[in-house]
């Protein structure tokens, strides 16, 4: 147990006496929870609109107010130029122009029936869905205030109820999630530096003639990396709680008891790669490769699983980070309990066994 | 062999912030002398040759190497030095041949002239055997062989050896010594630091530095008569002591 | 002076087709990040998956819930937990809104009443949510109004330029060129550097006489090489594999990548005078790349960011590759309209690769 303690106390001075490091451990959670939370807004408001107006009828600017008094479109600093409507386009200086041909005030008295035309960008394909989807939305509200009051619209009315997070917030969606990254970056990604670390500088070998078994030397080096990353995925909840308002309703217990299983799967592989690796550049490729790039592409973090070919949708059933995610945005958001996660939460720790199991018999036969 | 100096060195001082590594050494090296540069560790030798070859700005002094000032002339110096450090500094992912190549290349040299001295060099430092492997699977002795012949493509004039030999086998030591006496002979001047005092007695001259100051200069031979020690070791130890000893006076 | 560059360059390839892993950097991370994109990133909703509650049980309701499924945005299926329990299955992650269809529902429709339907979402993805309880809201009037056989007579007919088919890999494949280039130039620059420096290598050289500004010449010519050599790779790729059309001029691509290049090898120069460790070198690039990425466009919309990160895009140089980039291939945009962006780049390439340029050589001399 002292010689445990003395490792496990070694590798802390490692961390801290380096400043990068130390910066790597304690900026980039922030800086990442910041990108994370502001940058990575997926709901499109706001979007830069052009019109060409041939009508020029009190009808047609009312039109053109309906649209820029929406949330949705707002006003290019740009105009278009007559007769070129898609030079504005080209030059991004606008997603879309509205074209409202002449004879649109006459058609509308007449209840005759008439196009707008609209011209879109659609090179980024969101964008353009959004354009579609909230330009219709605007000109049928339009078209049916303007039939007399006596005409009967049959209809469907919706009665939405949008639970845990009505404000619709994207941080909401993604800080939490970010946990998962940063867990699996600690534990992964700097324990397999270090093991390498050692090896490369020979000090693994000098530690192995010490009276130390492979085991007891494993431990004393992640045990500060456990610390280190629940450290980190603390700040981050913190951040989420005091920046973006994130709630939290669920059991912090519970998500402590699954942030062990998981910092022990990423932990796994770290061991793992720095078994199967001799330098420092390797295990870190490697790292980022085997785990960075499926937690963060995998996950659901950000990209929607469902939406993923069948092989991929296969692959990230292996994907610790997936189930974490799922996890953590149900004890948080939606306040999920054991029985709820029950699946998820047994499927992340059958990946943790299998992960261990083989970390275990890789390492001690490469050590030696 | 001209009576011009190699190297001289007025009153040269080096500091790093308050530490004084050189602290104000004049010296004067002759051409196609070898000349050994003793010191203890951290006595400041390699930041000497450092700034000797224009690695490194002098804070205070003046010097000369090959007749060109150090402050304004560096480009000259190099062209006329050859320079081989105490860290491994050859590409390990590169063959023996590759290295050369590449060095030659840097040093202005074209393809043909390259191949030749290559091959002069691979005869005269027995590289034949291992020249077509990539460096880092060779042992340090052999690695050292091809840093000096690194250093010696441009045929330089003066060559600044920092501890050539250390990490290398006894046999291996003497012929390295052979090869130095011989581009003696040929007029080259060899400036070498070393920790073996077995080889510091091959040299002409040596001087002793301790603690940012040259201590003792002269031939070995001399020095060892005039503090009556019974070899350079003994005169080292206590050159070393009895100056540690008066700063602990003082 | 000219023997001494090609000596550095020829030795810089032999390094790079000597080492496996800088091998792999150079080969397989382009590709496998072009595929890994080109399939993961669709930020398009769709495949809602849908629990339906059908109350009504009648031909319109089943027609109605049919008619949800057109466009592959819903995945309606029956809801196999009670009602009372559909939280659960929000919580476990695996449905994402629960559509609630009262008794009653034909019978009100075929007499032209109003009828009230629910719909239930896990607003935890505000994006699908507000899109998707959007689409549902206009699915819904527009079968109402198709029973009746109502018809709108103000419609808008739409023009779409540039990718009509809303092909996600379309958008996804330029974003990656301008990624490729800006991570690999950037980190295999300051990585190489930084090797010299860890392996001694760099004080043999700096004692030759080759001047600092070639040894930087020598440094960096291969890996812009390198740079354009991958964008080619991922258009190849892209063009072959996922179809994606390229509209405008290629050389003007390359030409413009160029340029951009200064600025890219420029930062990497400079994240070797800061680090002194390989891993260090890296771990700098790689942050820098992330921040790149995320602000620059690449997959989120810089217009909907909030105000101050707006601002904080314009000194990320990627943000004006990225618009070069879609406008030439996407949109075939030309000189003219890709003017500003260009000025932009000229300014950040100077100002970034002489200012670490300058402080590279002082290092070294």
């Amino acid at each position: 147990m002292l010689k445990l303690r003395f490792l496990a106390h070694k590798e802390f001075r490692h961390i801290l006496r380096d400043p990068r490091s130390l910066a790597i451990v304690v900026v980039m959670p922030i800086m990442m929870t910041f990108l994370y939370g502001y940058a990575i807004s997926l709901d499109v408001e706001n979007i830069m609109i052009g019109v060409v107006d041939y009508d020029n009828t009190p009808e047609s600017r009312q039109l053109i107010d309906h649209f820029y008094g929406s949330a949705y479109f707002s006003k290019p600093d740009a105009s278009p130029v007559d007769g070129d409507p898609e030079r504005i386009l080209l030059s991004s200086e606008a997603k879309a122009v509205l074209i409202i041909r002449s004879g649109f005030a006459r058609a509308l008295h007449e209840r005759s029936d008439f196009s707008l035309g609209m011209m879109v960008d659609g090179s980024d394909n969101t964008v353009a869905a959004a354009v579609q989807n909230y330009s219709s939305a605007i000109v049928s509200k339009f078209a049916l205030d303007q039939l007399p009051v006596d005409i009967e619209i049959p209809g469907i009315t919706i009665s939405t109820q949008v639970l845990y997070n009505p404000d619709l917030k994207s941080s909401h969606f993604f800080v939490p999630g970010l946990v998962a990254i940063i867990l699996m970056m600690i534990s992964a990604l700097l324990t397999s530096i270090t093991i390498a670390r050692e090896k490369e500088t020979g000090t693994m070998e000098q530690l192995l003639t010490a009276p130390v078994t492979p085991v007891q030397i494993i431990i004393g080096k992640i045990a500060p990396y456990i610390g280190l990353a629940l450290l980190d995925g603390i700040l981050v909840l913190v951040f989420a709680k005091i920046i973006f308002k994130v709630p939290f309703v669920g059991s912090y217990m519970l998500l402590l008891l699954f942030g062990l299983v998981y910092v022990s799967a990423a932990l796994s592989i770290g061991i793992l790669i720095s078994s199967l690796v001799k330098t420092q550049q390797v295990a870190m490729m490697s790292a980022l490769v085997a785990t960075l790039l499926p937690s963060v592409m995998l996950s659901g973090l950000i990209f929607a699983i469902r939406n993923m070919p069948p092989v991929l949708q296969g692959l990230a059933h292996i994907v610790p980070a997936k189930y974490f995610v799922t996890i953590i945005r149900g004890i948080m958001l939606k306040g999920a309990g054991l029985q709820t996660l029950a699946l998820n939460g047994l499927a992340l720790l059958a990946l943790m066994g299998v992960l261990m199991a083989i970390a275990a018999k890789k390492f001690n036969t490469r050590i030696d | 062999m001209t009576e011009r100096p190699a190297v001289t060195i007025d009153n040269l001082s080096r500091h790093f912030d308050s530490f004084k590594a050189v602290d104000g050494i004049s010296l004067e090296v002759t051409s196609g002398e070898t000349f050994g540069f003793l010191g203890a560790n951290g006595a400041g030798k390699t930041t000497t040759i450092r700034m000797l070859c224009g690695l490194l700005a002098p804070t205070s002094g003046s010097g000369t190497v090959a007749g060109f000032d150090i402050y304004r002339q560096a480009e000259e110096i190099k062209k006329s030095i050859g320079y081989m450090s105490q860290k491994f500094s050859l590409y390990p992912d590169l063959t023996g041949k590759e290295n050369l190549s590449f060095y030659g290349a840097a040093y202005g040299m074209n393809g043909s002239s390259i191949a030749s001295r290559t091959e002069e060099l691979a005869e005269r430092l027995d590289l034949h055997d291992f020249i077509d492997r990539p460096t880092r699977s060779l042992p340090v002795g052999w690695r050292q062989r091809l840093a000096l012949g690194v250093s010696l493509l441009h045929r330089p004039r003066i060559l600044f050896l920092d501890e050539p030999t250390s990490g290398v086998d006894p046999v291996f030591r003497r012929k390295f010594w052979k090869i130095l006496y011989e581009l003696a002979e040929e007029g080259v001047t060899v400036f070498v630091t070393t920790h073996y005092m077995d080889e510091a007695e091959y040299c002409g001259r040596i001087s002793i530095m301790h603690q940012g100051k040259i201590v003792e200069v002269g031939q070995p031979f001399e020095l060892i008569q005039k503090h009556r020690a019974e070899n350079l070791e003994e005169l080292f130890i206590n050159l070393i002591n009895g100056r540690e000893a008066a700063n602990a006076e003082a | 002076m000219s023997e001494a560059f090609r000596g550095l360059v020829r030795k810089e390839f032999i390094q790079v087709f000597r080492d496996r892993n800088m091998l792999r950097i150079v080969f397989a991370v382009p590709i496998i990040q072009l595929l890994l994109f080109g399939y993961v990133v669709k930020l398009e909703v769709k495949n809602i998956r849908t629990d339906v509650y059908d109350f009504d049980q009648t031909r319109l309701s089943r027609e109605f819930v049919n008619s949800t499924s057109a466009g592959g945005y819903f995945l309606p299926t029956p809801a196999e937990t009670p009602l009372l329990n559909l939280e659960s299955s929000f919580q476990r992650g695996s449905r994402d809104m629960a559509l609630i269809i009262p008794d009653g529902f034909g019978k009100e429709l075929e007499s032209r009443g109003n009828i009230t339907i629910g719909l239930v979402a896990d607003g935890s993805d505000a994006n699908m949510t507000a899109i998707g309880t959007g689409y549902m809201t206009r699915m819904a009037q527009k079968y109402a109004r198709d029973v009746v056989g109502m018809r709108m007579p103000l419609n808008v007919k739409y023009n779409v330029l540039y990718n009509p088919e809303a092909e996600s890999v379309y958008f996804m494949v330029p974003g990656i060129v301008a990624t490729l280039l800006t991570m690999v130039t950037m980190m295999l620059t300051a990585m190489a550097i930084v090797r010299e420096r860890e392996s001694g290598t760099l004080e043999q050289l700096l004692v030759t006489p080759i001047s600092p500004y070639t040894l930087l010449a020598g440094k960096v010519f291969p890996f812009a090489i390198l740079g354009l050599f991958e964008i080619s790779l991922a258009l190849v790729v892209g063009v072959l594999w996922f179809d994606i059309p390229f509209v405008g001029s290629p050389l003007l691509l390359f030409a413009l990548s160029a340029l951009y290049l200064l600025t890219t090898l420029g930062m990497g120069l400079f994240f070797s005078t800061v680090t002194s460790t390989q891993q260090q070198a890296m771990f700098f690039a790689w942050f820098f790349s992330v921040f790149a990425i995320l602000t620059s466009g690449f997959f989120t919309p810089i217009f909907n960011m909030p105000q101050w990160l707006q601002y904080v895009t314009y000194i990320n140089p990627m943000r004006f590759f990225m618009n070069i980039v879609r406008g030439i291939m996407m949109k075939g945009a030309g000189l003219m309209e890709l003017l500003p962006d260009i000025y932009t780049l000229v300014i950040f390439g100077l100002v970034v690769f002489t200012f670490s340029a300058v402080r590279f050589s002082k290092r070294a001399s």
